[in-house]
């Protein structure tokens, strides 16, 4: 390969197949800490949806105090987060650095907006379909997990998607903390040795993941959704006439 | 029976108590179907709401059968919404399950087994007539079906009661009254009690045998649908019977009469006996009729000359042939 065009970093790289390390290693990061973000931030985000004023079941303290924990993490910029966690991260899992750490530090930092997120899915569950399954005798926990789960599940789809490129933008800075990744590739190896070419690759990878995952995830949320049919939409339009 | 006994509802804001209900006693008997009418803004959709609790009365009981639903624990409430279903005037299903998943819904809530739930849920189709479309998803279904597919659900568990909130408020009219058929079947044939939330008279003549008329948050008068209808005493209840363009015009030109008619009586005829017989020229204003639980109900007005003995010689005509008459104007 001509050194003039290609650097000799991206030759290296190429060569030791880091590419495709990294671009797993990112994967890997983003869908392991979005699968635990939304542990956490799933139930947080019921409980901020039922205990809210007007909600199934007001129990406005917690909502408070669960809001006001939410908006603490959300509203700390995350590499301010990152560090101010270290100590945190060593305390808890004996290391502050590595893919674990990070995995971590991306948790703290997303369950909070997983959170918000599930709370206005389910907040846009139809009142009226509420007050018809507690007229039928439900319990709260029955309302949350047949109607309003599956009710929301569409828009609870569409805030996974963009939670996970959220978090998968938060990833790019582990190369901060020893972490991989692409964005740690590009950041951490590239940018010193001024190899243009590599982080340009960088990018491009990080934008069809992005891309897969955007196109992927609404697909799935336009599928799953029954009230989009071009069936139903048809008949909607026969009875407004 | 459902018995509301002195029910007040206040919504209580930072701009000032709103006043829903005010002192309201009324009493459902088993096996009627109990009319509930009122301009929107009177209280109804609260009253009916009062009844399985979905809203706390601020003052006054509620009982089913007896039992203080007001006083009853969490777990008893909910048996008791089992034993009242309810539909809606938006239908409120389900969208994400399809209908037969939607009328099993209350069903999966008591744990009802797979196969049971299955049979019944057929059975539940077949008597709304959706059989067919057990696998549609609502928003492939017309608002009349959507509407069966609730009456489905809210029997499934098969209740006493079924509480109707403006059922067929968003309904056209052909579909309107194949859904009030329907209704008056279940409270026919299945012995289900109705209560029937509405602000259309059509409803309450259609369905009901009972009614209440409900007037700026308190009952206004309360009775046979029969009886309501051919004497109303309150205003609210002259509104909603009689014809709009007559109360517009009372008090203008000479007395008027109305006469109503019920059964037998309606195949008299009154106008040309008064003329003949009295020698009186009463002049129809208004007639029509109507079909009320089954029975033909006819009103008519008259206008009568300004002359004192016509008027008396014509209100003996009457009196002697059983025509009920009343001046309302």
């Amino acid at each position: 390969m001509d050194a003039l065009l290609v650097s000799r970093l991206f030759t290296q790289l190429i060569e030791t197949n880091a590419f495709p390390l990294a671009v797993w290693e990112t994967i890997y990061l983003t869908f392991a800490s979005a699968a635990v973000a939304y542990l956490i931030g799933l139930p947080l985000g019921v409980v901020l949806a039922v205990t809210g004023r007007g909600g199934l079941k007001p129990v406005l303290w917690l909502n408070k105090a669960v809001g006001i924990v939410v908006n603490i993490f959300r509203s700390i910029p995350f590499i301010i987060l990152m560090v101010a966690l270290i100590p945190v991260s060593r305390a808890l899992l004996g290391t502050s650095i590595g893919n674990g750490a990070m995995i971590f530090m991306l948790v703290v930092a997303a369950a909070p907006y997983v959170a918000r997120m599930v709370e206005s899915s389910l907040k846009e569950v139809d009142a009226g379909v509420v007050e018809a399954a507690r007229s039928m005798g439900a319990s709260t926990l029955q309302i949350v997990w047949k109607v309003y789960l599956p009710e929301a599940k569409p828009s609870l789809l569409v805030g996974a998607v963009i939670s996970t490129v959220t978090i998968l933008g938060y990833s790019a800075m582990a190369g901060t903390i020893a972490a991989g990744g692409l964005g740690a590739l590009a950041v951490t190896q590239a940018r010193p040795s001024n190899a243009q070419d590599v982080i340009w690759l960088c990018v491009l990878l990080i934008v069809v993941i992005v891309q897969i995952i955007q196109e992927l995830g609404m697909y799935l949320a336009a599928r799953t959704d029954k009230r989009v049919r071009v069936k139903g939409r048809k008949n909607k339009a026969k009875e407004t006439k | 029976m459902i018995e509301l006994k002195n029910v007040t509802k206040i919504y209580p804001s930072k701009a000032g108590d709103t006043l829903a209900l005010e002192d309201v006693t009324l009493t459902v008997p088993d096996g009627s179907a109990y009319g509930v009418i009122g301009l929107s803004g009177a209280g109804k959709s609260t009253l009916v709401r009062c009844i399985n609790l979905l809203e706390k009365p601020t003052r006054g009981q509620v009982l089913l059968d007896g039992e203080d639903v007001g006083a009853a624990k969490k777990k008893r409430l909910r048996e008791l919404r089992r034993s009242i279903g309810m539909i809606f005037q938006s239908f409120n299903l389900l969208e994400q399950r399809t209908a037969a998943a939607n009328v099993r819904f209350p069903l999966e809530l008591v744990k009802t087994p797979r196969e049971e739930a299955k049979r019944r849920v057929e059975e539940l189709l077949a008597l709304v007539g959706l059989s067919e479309k057990a696998d549609a998803y609502p928003s492939q279904l017309s608002g009349g079906q959507k509407q069966r597919v609730a009456i489905a659900r809210a029997l499934a568990t098969s209740p006493k009661y079924l509480l109707c909130d403006e059922a067929t408020s968003a309904l056209d009219p052909a579909t309107t009254e194949s859904i009030l058929q329907l209704l008056k079947r279940i409270n026919r044939e299945l012995g289900v009690t109705l209560v029937v939330i509405t602000h259309e008279m059509k409803v309450v003549e259609r369905v009901c045998t009972h009614v209440a008329v409900l007037g700026q948050s308190r009952v206004a008068e309360e009775g046979r649908v029969e009886d309501v209808f051919s004497f109303p005493q309150s205003e609210i209840a002259k509104r909603l019977i009689l014809p709009e363009a007559l109360r517009s015009a009372a008090g203008e030109g000479g007395p008027k009469l109305r006469l109503v008619f019920h059964g037998e009586t309606g195949n008299e005829p009154v106008v040309a006996g008064l003329a003949r017989t009295c020698g009186v020229e009463a002049n129809i204003l208004f007639a029509d009729t109507r079909l009320i639980d089954g029975k033909s109900f006819g009103q008519m007005v008259v206008g009568l000359p300004c002359d004192e003995a016509q008027i008396a010689a014509a209100k003996r005509y009457l009196t002697a042939h059983n025509v009920v008459f009343k001046e309302e104007f």
